[in-house]
């Protein structure tokens, strides 16, 4: 998978038709492998922009900073990318008519052992949902699995499951990364940065970060896109997409198979009503 | 004064630590979901004081925790009262292992600002309470710098006692402090060969300079110092920072970075409060109770970063913030390194 090519002309165009403010795209670090998110808003920075199976950032996330806030934007969207994005326009958080999305179709990106990274093995959705001009041949739907260690962790009894996830929650240092590095994370002001409360106070201690994460993972209930930016992010290493993937498939159980994202202007599952939700845990 | 060096090999390191472990509270770097973090330990196989430099948190929160309670408080009708909390600072010795050295450095440039107009109580105790045994990382790794700033990595005396990874496949273990010599003279079952310092120094200066020649950055610091301290109004700092997220990772997991928030656990009138780490590369960490924020943008929390670290920190204590460990660039999810930044600058 290398569209290099391609996204060089492309924003080239779109830049010489002035149809861009800014166009946001990868870039290939300067000492390894890895590739690091640029923003070009020069024509002469464009032979910069790169696409291989090594562009593993979400780059929707930069639609939430003051760079991009009423400009004009051209955007690289995989798969996984462009479902956000889908959920971005139907949370109203930026405007279509401002975006120029180029979708990939995307095959899978690789990890930093250089094996196929985790969440593109179990895509639902490679193929990019909003696109203004498409690059690659759609490979189409597929059918939803969850990973194996999420059905290993489900199986287990709640005590033990509890128990894993404190460990996860005692391993966290509250720097916030996942949550900044979330694309679907834009509030100005989180409930979590709190600064007297019982539940999120801030503080290092497990129970508030217990709180602030499990806070952080149920707002994102039925929104999350399995990107895994957040443990990209995470300075500690975390295994964060156990808590989404968990949601994530209770979620596709019991509402109708939701997948969030998958199509424009459907709201979250817990946004929207239907007759077939299930009511059992009503008292 | 001269302090005792000794000559010994792989094996004899290991049973130097295992000693050290059996005989003091020792904290090493503790493996943990593929990162390495300090911790109580009370065996060698439970940690990897060689662990590698990209994956090791930094040894800061042993001596500024990440989260600390300050006091306890309760209200009533007559007023506030406002009690001690029940956590120690810290009761006995302890052994730190695996320090690295710029690590060491770091609690170095630390004790600086912990030692200006207000003295830290606990912060001194720990420091005064704990032995900090280093091991010199063999190579660099590719966002290391720490040969290129202003201090002395070679002969660094921010350590008690120095592991040297001789090139001869002999290993070197070197007191530098009194409190490293009274460790090092504490445990016993220590047979290995007293060796002359000079030895020691000889092979510790060819070890050092193949490590030296394995850093990707060199940074000339005398003139990036110089310039940075007339680059404030630098157009350059909004596209060297343009790629950050505001994520504060750097801050947390930098050695020397020392801002911090105070926040309460509060239920009903009684409440606990804690100092906990923050980041000025948070939106709202100058954000004041009017509403005004002199800081909304990425660039000007950059810009505050960078000048901290290189120039404002070094006019008021004499050394420069930053140590080059390198540990922002590993964990920033962009890749944004303070040493592009500052070079994109000058």
């Amino acid at each position: 998978m290398d569209y290099t090519k391609q996204i060089q002309e492309i924003a080239s165009k779109l830049f010489a038709e002035e149809k861009i403010d800014i166009f946001i795209g990868y870039r290939q670090n300067a000492f390894d492998d890895n590739q690091v998110p640029i923003l070009v808003t020069v024509p002469a920075d464009v032979p910069n922009l790169i696409f291989t199976d090594k562009s593993v950032l979400n780059l929707t996330n930069y639609l939430k900073f003051e760079h991009t806030r009423n400009k004009r934007v051209g955007i690289v969207v995989k798969g996984c990318d462009s479902r956000a994005l889908n959920m971005l326009l139907t949370e109203s958080q930026v405007k279509r008519e401002n975006l120029y999305v180029i979708g990939i179709n995307c095959t899978g990106v690789l990890n930093e052992k250089g094996e196929k990274a985790q969440n593109c093995l179990e895509c639902v959705m490679p193929d990019a949902v909003v696109y203004d001009e498409m690059i690659g041949t759609p490979s189409g739907k597929k059918e939803y699995s969850v990973n194996v260690d999420v059905k290993e962790l489900a199986a287990k009894g709640l005590v033990e499951r509890g128990e894993y996830f404190q460990e996860i929650f005692e391993n966290c240092i509250r720097c916030n990364a996942c949550r900044h590095s979330c694309p679907l994370c834009y509030c100005t002001k989180c409930c979590i940065d709190q600064e007297s409360a019982v539940l999120y106070n801030g503080s290092n201690t497990p129970s508030s970060a217990f709180h602030a994460l499990m806070t952080w993972s149920l707002h994102l209930a039925g929104r999350c896109v399995d990107c895994r930016n957040c443990e990209k992010a995470c300075p500690s290493h975390l295994p964060l997409h156990l808590l989404h993937k968990q949601n994530e498939m209770v979620i596709y159980e019991n509402f109708q198979q939701h997948l969030a994202g998958m199509e424009k202007d459907d709201r979250g599952a817990f946004y929207k009503y239907s007759m077939k939700d299930p009511d059992d845990f009503i008292m | 004064m001269n302090f005792s060096v000794f000559e010994t090999d792989k094996n004899g390191l290991q049973k130097f630590y295992e000693e050290t472990i059996a005989k003091n509270e020792t904290y090493a770097p503790v493996e943990k979901f593929g990162k390495y973090d300090y911790k109580k330990v009370s065996a060698l196989p439970e940690c990897d004081p060689d662990s590698p430099i990209s994956l090791t948190m930094s040894v800061k929160p042993l001596f500024f925790p990440r989260s600390s309670k300050i006091m306890k408080y309760e209200e009533n009708r007559e007023g506030t009262i406002i009690t001690e909390t029940d956590e120690d600072p810290l009761a006995g010795k302890r052994v730190i292992l695996g320090v690295k050295h710029c690590d060491a450095r770091g609690l170095q440039v630390l004790d600086r600002v912990y030692k200006w107009d207000y003295i830290d109580a606990d912060y001194q105790k720990r420091r005064e309470n704990s032995v900090i045994i280093s091991t010199r990382c063999n190579k660099a790794d590719v966002n290391c710098f720490c040969t290129s700033l202003d201090y002395d990595v070679e002969n660094s005396d921010a350590h008690d006692i120095r592991i040297i990874n001789g090139l001869n496949e002999k290993i070197y273990i070197q007191a530098v402090t009194e409190k490293g010599e009274d460790l090092l003279k504490g445990v016993p079952g220590l047979q290995f060969s007293v060796c002359s310092s000079e030895v020691a120094g000889e092979e510790s200066a060819k070890h050092f300079k193949a490590f030296d020649s394995s850093f990707r950055l060199k940074m000339n610091y005398k003139e990036v110092n110089e310039k940075l301290q007339n680059s404030f109004d630098s157009p350059e700092f909004d596209p060297a920072s343009k790629n950050c997220i505001s994520c504060n990772t750097c801050a947390f997991i930098c050695p020397t970075c020392h801002c911090f928030k105070i926040t309460d656990e509060k239920i009903k009138d009684t409440g606990i409060r804690y100092k906990s780490y923050d980041s000025c590369n948070n939106g709202y960490f100058t954000l004041m109770a009017g509403g005004h924020n002199p800081r909304p943008v990425k660039y000007r929390r950059w810009r505050q970063r960078a000048m901290h670290k290189f120039v404002y920190y070094k006019e008021r204590f004499g050394v420069n913030l930053c140590v080059g460990c390198g540990h922002c660039a590993i964990s920033c999810p962009v890749n944004i390194s303070i040493f592009d930044v500052v070079n994109q600058v000058v």
